[in-house]
């Protein structure tokens, strides 16, 4: 009795699971998010963004600069007649799923390059993007992303987060420390100036740049305080602002993104710490005045591209802002103007300039992974406008440039403070600084 | 001893603030024993409707009325739907469902308002810092504490002088007894879900006004609950003295500790000092206490 | 609930105590594992067969929370912490060996057998053990919220302060490292790719369960539901109930440890952000929908989140309304699952399961 209705359960079950087994060996059916229909020659891209996550307050108007750079791409010939068909996706900064994510670009949906977003999941990525060949223009500047020797194929448009460092002190000490006449009497008793660095410990975008900003703070000869944590998501910073103004410090770096260096801002004012500001790249953009209010005014930092509606000369693509300002209107009218950050013509920045890299390896017959990094490596100054700096790329140097805009905040708006280009000053020292 | 004074004055206003959400939290445990980690989201909610509110023109008064308003309607709701069925369930469930509970608030609010930063426009609080002595005291710190404390006021009198104060204790007291007594059960968590929602919204006004809104204002839910262990769980007064606790202690580890032990320690510190607090006091300072007889 | 099918009847201990009793069980999992060992590494593309890795990483991982919640009752959102512990570990551990093998015999013996990276698990799993039980020692005097507390500190004490601060300085690498490909090895069998992690996956989760079915059938485990249920009733009874909690920390440290090592496959990498809170979250959510005390509901939990996240993921970020919707559909998720499926995605496939063994009696 037994055995019969067991022996009967076995055949069932063994037939269910042919049928199973079948069923799924004819494809991986996973499903799949509308994706546009694309002719065969279509070049695939992925993007992987940060729309919902800790940094999707700028995360969320680069992934809308992306998609409107790529119809642009499209409505201008695509590359080489070819156009890009975009895969975008967001993580919410998870890099587990930044990970997977990637897995299924390379294996499902076989793009040709991903264009990232944070600097953790892109230095996760960085091995195997590395053994995979896959050119992956992050959002990420980490310079430690520079060195051909270990990430050959990581790449982006803008100067890494250690040279925007060295840069915007540097130009802190030229154009306020021995020019402005408050430091008068202190210059000429021999005293140095004063420097505290304020960012998320934990968080490999924010500490990315410590060690190269202070090796340049020594070499202009100023004295380091303690570092200052403040998470990303810090809204009270008075205990950090305290312990800073017992130091006394000069001058203050600020490592996070906006919302937080806003907190920290505030607090500095509230507290009277009389030092000045530095703000690195994803700190600074057009939220900062709003949130910081009065606070903001004369804080200087670093803007890698041109600011959302500002006049900038076209460079080579021939990309206006005039374009910028009319995809962004076509393709995204729901979000108004003024609400746009520098954070979209960045993002602008990095599809130019995986679009270049793409023309010339298609021209060369070559539109694979290795072939895009080679046509990576041709470019020698290319402008590609849009205000940002010109970029240069060799085979044993991935960092895009070494000329960095410090742009101060006067009267709630922005103005060109000064460009500092690290090679020309210290053309020995330069070569070294690769790689951290 | 200035920046002893200093810490101590900015830790308590940022306690005061910290003390309405606990007070909030406080308040759902003491009536219907709910154990909520969704705290940090409630006060999100409550901020973010005051900000659309007062952004749209209505004078600020009426916004914060408006989103208390919202909050009460909210946590009718939310005790309706989702915890009315989960009463006699055991503990670990009805926490769970209060996370879940958080990341369905926080995925909506998202959705709503979006993760750009909003801020009051124009400011509610004038910029400019006070000078009393010593000390520097910035405007929006003071209404949050001025605010607390008239809370604080509201509800001793409210627990200790009503008629449905007193019911709501019974309730958290024994469940069985009191509706024996003709105490609706039912009403009683309605009106402790809705007073928890106004309370961590004007919480959240207040944080919103600090430094601007954002979605992870949430994450102070995380800094509640040493407040509310330090206060004891069921003491309302206890949960003002715990969140202003907590403010201090944060404050002067952060400023005094910090250098020796880099970073990060402001943060962690509530609760690596809870966790050896609650070894030597488990029911808190002015907690009931449990006593188990076998 | 576990019931056999109608009409089977044990003739000795020894047949009772089986993992499988009767003949229709043992063929029914001798060809899962079959599936799962030899057909589906072979036939699965490799992006599904990451999504297997993450799986697999969960239940894991889960398991541990499954020990301290569904069988001891010690409420545990912290175990992320643990997990990192594991990780760190082993990745320095390896990265260690691989650094001094040219300098000293003992690494370069380790390096060149292979033998650095199982030796790193075992090491991974006995201080993630130990490190978990630092954190049990207060559920000696607290119960119920306050070891909520105190598991949360675990968290937050260990990945965003320890981790971040102090094991950073080991090896001077910073907190967030990769692992070159080709250090990772056991033996002679390199582990690279997603196919070489699937079977190492395979192996732990397949023994894991194992040990857990185990424990749960010993007196250890009897003991763990004895405290979970009363732990009044089970002092009485001569339950040393402070041991016992501290065994059950140690061994759900073990697991995490083994968990996290497990982790560095395959990423490659290590960095704290893979171990928020939000992660132990995650894991108690999915020891909930799956059900809580029972191991298959561990892997259904870990099963249908998982898979959950790569049907919401899939939603392209054109279309704004979905981005929210992985917090929302774990929210609701959880929210619904305990409202109506208290016992979660185990006590309703036993319900089917029982059904066909009952029939035709199918009335109780």
């Amino acid at each position: 009795m037994q055995t019969r209705k067991s022996l009967w359960m076995m055949f069932a079950s063994l037939i269910s699971l042919l049928a199973m087994l079948l069923s799924a060996c004819g494809g991986t059916a996973t499903p799949e998010g509308p994706a546009p229909a694309a002719p065969v020659e279509a070049i695939r891209l992925g993007s992987i963004n940060d729309t919902t996550g800790p940094t999707s307050d700028v995360g969320k108007d680069y992934a809308l600069g992306i998609r409107e750079a790529i119809a642009y791409v499209n409505d201008n010939g695509g590359v080489n007649g070819k156009p890009i068909e975009l895969f975008q996706y967001d993580y919410g900064y998870r890099v587990p799923e930044a990970i997977t994510t990637y897995k299924r670009f390379r294996d499902q949906d076989k793009v040709v390059a991903v264009l990232g977003w944070g600097t953790g999941d892109t230095s996760a990525l960085a091995p195997t993007v590395t053994q995979d060949k896959m050119p992956y223009v992050s959002a990420s500047y980490s310079a430690e992303l520079t060195d051909p020797a270990k990430t050959p194929y990581n790449l982006f448009f803008s100067t890494d987060y250690s040279t925007n460092a060295r840069a915007a002190i540097t130009a802190w000490y030229e154009e306020v420390w021995l020019k402005d006449a408050r430091f008068e009497s202190r210059r000429s008793a021999g005293d140095k100036p004063r420097f505290v660095a304020f960012y998320s410990f934990p968080t490999p975008y924010s500490s990315a740049p410590i060690k190269a900003i202070k090796e340049q703070a020594e070499l202009l000869g100023f004295e380091i305080g303690p570092d200052q944590d403040v998470s990303l998501t810090a809204l009270d910073t008075k205990s950090q602002v305290l312990a800073a103004s017992e130091f006394g410090p000069d001058l203050v770096w600020h490592g996070n993104t906006t919302m937080s260096v806003a907190a920290a801002l505030k607090d500095s004012a509230a507290l009277e710490l009389g030092a000045d500001h530095i703000v690195n790249n994803w700190g600074y953009d057009e939220n900062l005045p709003r949130l910081a209010g009065d606070a903001a005014e004369g804080v200087i930092g670093i803007v890698p591209s041109a600011l959302f509606g500002e006049e900038a000369a076209p460079g080579e693509p021939g990309v206006t802002m005039a374009d910028v300002m009319e995809y962004a209107q076509k393709y995204n009218p729901n979000v108004p103007p003024e609400k746009r950050l520098v954070r979209t013509v960045q993002a602008w920045g990095d599809v130019l300039l995986l679009w270049e890299a793409m023309k010339r390896a298609d021209a060369a017959g070559d539109l694979s992974g290795e072939g895009i990094r080679k046509a990576f490596e041709t470019l020698e100054n290319y402008d590609l406008g849009l205000g940002a700096p010109p970029v240069t790329f060799t085979p044993t140097d991935h960092r895009p440039g070494s000329a960095v805009n410090l742009y101060i905040i006067r009267g709630g708006g922005f103005e060109l403070l000064t460009r500092v280009d690290l090679k020309e000053r210290w053309p020995d020292l330069w070569p070294t600084w690769l790689g951290y | 001893m200035e920046l002893f004074l200093q810490l101590l004055v900015s830790g308590i206003l940022v306690g005061s603030i910290y003390a309405l959400v606990a007070l909030g939290w406080t308040l759902i445990y003491k009536s219907s024993s709910v154990l909520n980690l969704a705290m940090g989201e409630l006060t999100l909610v409550g901020a973010y409707v005051c900000l659309t509110l007062y952004n749209w023109g209505i004078p600020f008064p009426v916004a914060v009325l408006g989103s208390l308003v919202m909050g009460a309607i909210l946590g009718l709701l939310v005790e309706r739907l989702v915890l009315r069925p989960l009463i006699g369930e055991p503990v670990l469930t009805v926490i769970m469902v209060t996370v879940g509970l958080s990341f369905l608030l926080r995925g909506l609010v998202g959705l709503i308002w979006g993760t750009d930063t909003v801020v009051f426009n124009p400011a509610v609080f004038p910029a400019e810092s006070i000078r009393i002595g010593p000390v520097i005291i910035t405007p929006v710190y003071l209404g949050g504490f001025v605010a607390s404390l008239i809370l604080l006021a509201f509800f001793v009198w409210f627990f200790q002088g009503t008629r449905w104060g007193l019911a709501m204790q019974a309730t958290a007291d024994d469940q069985m007894a009191a509706l024996s007594l003709g105490v609706s059960a039912r009403l009683v968590y309605a009106i402790a879900w809705a007073i928890a929602f106004m309370a961590a919204g004007v919480g959240g006004i207040f944080l919103g006004s600090i430094n601007g809104l954002n979605i992870s204002v949430g994450h102070l839910g995380l800094l509640v609950l040493p407040a509310v262990v330090l206060g004891g769980l069921n003491s309302v007064p206890g949960a003002i003295a715990g969140g202003l606790i907590i403010g201090v202690l944060q404050n002067l580890t952060g400023g005094y500790l910090d250098r020796f032990i880099p970073g990060g320690i402001k943060d962690i510190f509530p609760l690596a000092f809870m966790a050896v607090f609650l070894i030597f006091k488990p029911y808190g300072l002015w907690g009931w206490v449990k006593i188990e007889r076998v | 609930m576990f019931r056999l099918p109608a009409g089977t009847y044990f003739q000795s201990y020894r047949q009772a105590h089986r993992f499988w009793p009767t003949r229709f069980m043992t063929f029914r999992m001798i060809v899962l594992l079959v599936v799962l060992f030899a057909v589906v590494p072979f036939t699965f593309s490799n992006y599904a067969l990451s999504i297997a890795n993450r799986i697999g990483y969960t239940i894991l991982a889960a398991m541990g929370v499954q020990l301290l919640i569904g069988f001891t009752g010690q409420l545990t959102l912290g175990h992320a912490a643990f997990v990192a512990v594991g990780a760190y570990t082993s990745a320095i551990f390896t990265l260690t060996a691989a650094d001094y093998a040219s300098s000293s015999p003992f690494w370069g013996f380790l390096t060149d057998t292979g033998m650095a990276y199982p030796l790193s698990i075992l090491l991974a799993c006995l201080l993630a053990g130990l490190w978990s039980v630092l954190f049990g020692l207060p559920s000696a005097r607290i119960k119920g919220f306050g070891i909520i507390l105190t598991t949360m500190a675990a968290q937050f004490i260990t990945v965003d302060f320890v981790i971040a601060q102090y094991v950073s300085q080991i090896g001077g690498r910073g907190h967030y490292f990769s692992i070159p490909p080709g250090t990772l090895k056991i033996g002679r069998w390199v582990l690279t790719g997603d196919r070489d992690a699937y079977f190492l996956m395979l192996i732990l989760v397949t023994g894991v369960t194992a040990a857990m079915i185990n424990w749960k059938r010993t007196r250890l485990g009897r003991a763990w539901i004895a405290i979970r249920d009363n732990d009044i009733a089970a002092e009485i009874l001569g339950v040393d109930i402070v041991r016992y909690k501290q065994l059950a920390y140690f061994a759900a440290g073990m697991l995490a440890g083994l968990a996290g090592s497990f982790w560095i496959t395959s990423l490659f990498f290590v960095s704290p952000e893979h171990f928020v809170w939000s992660n132990s979250l995650w894991w108690v959510g999915v020891i909930l929908i799956g059900g809580v005390g029972a191991i298959d509901g561990t892997i259904f939990g870990s099963i249908f989140l998982e898979l959950m996240l790569v049907l919401v993921n899939s939603f392209s970020v054109a279309n704004i309304l979905f981005l929210y919707f992985k917090d929302i559909a774990f929210g609701l998720a959880v929210i619904i699952f305990l409202l109506y499926e208290p016992n979660g995605l185990s006590y309703r496939w036993w319900q089917i399961k029982n059904y066909f063994y009952l029939w035709p009696f199918s009335y109780k």
